[in-house]
């Protein structure tokens, strides 16, 4: 068989072999560098959108929410649908909430705020708020007279908590629970701090606390939260619990994230823009030290055509030699960013005031980064040896 | 018009090159009319400018005259695509450059197989590649790349590279110039053996009057004309 199909890869083979092994590594590390700053960006904004939805399951919804059907103001006979749902596949916990708007007074200040009256049991198998107690402790199931009090509600010197913050209110104090006119003293258990302020703007008593303020309220829910099994899919449980004709709307926890939302739109054109820039950085980048490794070889390009080797032999090895490394690069560049700088950032995460953020590598962002950066690659080989290819061979053989 | 004739291998009629740099145009060819049999053995001299290159270059389908005709085993040549001067430098031409251009990745092995693997296969190639190393006295550096072979050896490679594909025509533009005196004369003496004992044409620059003992004849060239 006619051994000109194979020359090119030949060629690159040997350019790779035998070329100057500090341009190779160079080159190759450059890549590397283009194709961690793609996906960096790219991640780090996948981890603050993945960080605040995490936020919102595990501090505020669960995967899954219940709200009193249409015209109704509670979920009646909370213990009956609690049970109910539990026994659905897939569902692995479920708290019912009764969120009362109350004032709360401590000391001379006092402010409207959330307060949420829980099983604290079955809430900490849906939520982790137990697990972000800051000071004190978490709520028993018999806590008469215990409240757990957000950060943004006790304030502090640090807490950024605004003019109705308690300014410092800490475990053991008192403060004063006031709903449609009934009061009573609660002793703060515990300060918790999810870093999600719409989480950390409320207070927590339990539903047999709630029961003695408002007799008969402990029997109802404004809201239950649902855990679902990990690898279940919320919509599929949405349809077994619309199946077994639960008496309220059921909501994913994407219906709850609002604000979340518009911020994590926000970040997909951030994301979008950043990675557009810094494709157009990498590209650039990467096709002038390809040309420059390539205008190098000027005559040895113009000698190959002086013997008689095909430009599109030469184009080729050039395509191949530049494809080689951008895989190169990106295969360095994967391992860098998996081994070193995701365990990195796990174990110091970015701290932001609605989450802490990690590395998340998206697999289709992944792939679309990839292929951009072979493709300037490619591109970056093709265009210089194009060029010299059709230049006067004497020009190139010159120097010239 | 050239006509052509069983013994004649090459042919210039009238071949005019100018090159501009700027403003300024430099003639370096000024209708050149040469005729090179079959087996003649030709040594081009003339001062630095004097069109020797130029003339070389456009004998060995590396550039293209201004005016005039080239012609080579009888077929003009001149106006041949860029194609078709491709091929024939591949099949009919050989080409040996002063600063021995070889590619600094390959072996000389690899080096000389080059041409070969255009028209042939790997083994083929490589099989006519240590012959020929073989014929220069580089047999045992084979697998050596161009930077591990001294500046005669470098050029040997690159008189086997020119002959891999068997051309009847070589072409050598100052082969000795970077050379001691003992590398010039082993490649002069492969020059000789070639032309006398397989009778391939040989058109060669030199700038060395020595040399040109082992030509059969000596062609002078002054500001572009023949002299």
């Amino acid at each position: 068989m006619k051994s000109e199909l194979r020359l090119p890869f030949y060629l690159a083979w040997q350019y790779i072999r035998r070329g100057r092994k500090w341009t190779f590594f160079l080159t190759t590390s450059l890549m590397a560098v283009a194709f961690i700053n793609l996906i960096f960006i790219s991640s780090l904004f996948n981890g603050i959108i993945d960080g605040s939805n995490k936020q919102i399951i595990n501090t505020l919804t669960g995967n899954i929410y219940l709200t009193p059907k249409d015209g109704d103001d509670f979920i009646k006979d909370k213990n009956k649908v609690l049970d109910t749902l539990k026994s659905v596949n897939g569902v692995e916990a479920a708290s019912a909430e009764m969120l009362v708007p109350a004032e709360l007074k401590y000391k001379n200040l006092k402010g409207n705020w959330q307060i949420l009256a829980i099983n604290p049991a079955d809430e900490s198998k849906v939520t982790n708020v137990g697990q972000k107690i800051i000071e004190g402790s978490y709520l028993n199931v018999n806590d008469e007279d215990a409240i757990i009090i957000g950060r943004q509600i006790t304030g502090g010197s640090d807490d950024g908590g605004g003019a109705s913050s308690f300014k410092g209110a800490k475990i053991g104090e008192k403060v004063t629970l006031a709903i449609d006119g009934v009061s009573k003293d609660f002793t703060i258990k515990g300060i918790f701090e999810t870093k999600f302020s719409e989480t950390d703007k409320r207070a927590f008593i339990t539903e047999k606390a709630l029961g003695q303020l408002m007799p008969g309220a402990d029997t109802q829910a404004t809201t239950i939260v649902v855990k679902i099994s990990a690898g279940q899919k919320e919509q599929d449980i949405i349809s077994k619990i619309h199946a077994i004709g639960i008496e309220a709307n059921v909501y994913s926890w994407q219906e709850a994230a609002g604000l979340m939302k518009s911020i994590s739109e926000s970040f997909l054109s951030i994301n979008i823009l950043m990675s557009t820039v810094g494709i157009l950085i990498a590209g650039v980048t990467i096709f002038i030290v390809i040309y420059v490794d390539i205008i190098n070889k000027k005559k040895q390009i113009g000698i190959l055509r002086a013997i008689g080797i095909k430009p599109y032999i030469i184009i080729t090895s050039y395509v191949i030699l530049s494809a080689v490394y951008s895989v190169l690069g990106v295969i360095l560049g994967t391992a860098i960013f998996l081994l070193v700088l995701t365990p990195y950032f796990q174990a110091h995460p970015f701290v932001l005031p609605i989450a802490d953020a990690v590395l998340v590598l998206d697999k289709a962002d992944y792939i679309a980064r990839s292929e951009a950066i072979m493709w300037v690659s490619v591109l970056s080989g093709l265009i210089p040896a194009a060029i010299i290819t059709r230049t006067k061979m004497l020009d190139a053989i010159l120097g010239r | 018009m050239y006509q052509d004739t069983n013994n004649l291998h090459i042919a210039t009629e009238n071949i005019t090159k100018s090159y501009r740099s700027g403003d300024a145009k430099t003639v370096a060819l000024k209708n050149v009319s040469l005729r090179i049999a079959q087996g003649e053995f030709i040594m081009i001299t003339g001062r630095n400018g004097s069109g020797k290159s130029t003339l070389l270059h456009q004998l060995g389908l590396l550039d293209s005259p201004d005016t005039g005709e080239i012609y080579i085993n009888g077929r003009e040549v001149t106006r041949l695509s860029e194609k078709k001067r491709m091929d024939m430098r591949l099949r009919q031409l050989g080409y040996i450059f002063q600063e021995y251009a070889l590619v600094a990745e390959l072996s000389a092995l690899e080096n000389v197989m080059l041409p070969a693997m255009m028209i042939g296969t790997s083994k083929d190639a490589r099989d006519k590649a240590l012959t020929l190393l073989a014929k220069v006295g580089l047999r045992d550096k084979a697998r050596r790349l161009p930077t591990q072979l001294s500046g005669g050896e470098q050029q040997k490679v690159a008189i086997a590279r020119a002959l891999i594909n068997a051309p009847r025509i070589l072409f050598a533009d100052e082969p000795t110039a970077n050379l001691d005196t003992i590398a010039s004369k082993d490649v002069l003496r492969i020059f000789k053996s070639l032309n006398e004992q397989e009778h391939i044409t040989i058109a060669m620059i030199t700038h060395e009057p020595e040399e040109l003992e082992y030509a059969t004849r000596h062609i002078k060239l002054s500001d572009g004309k023949l002299v």
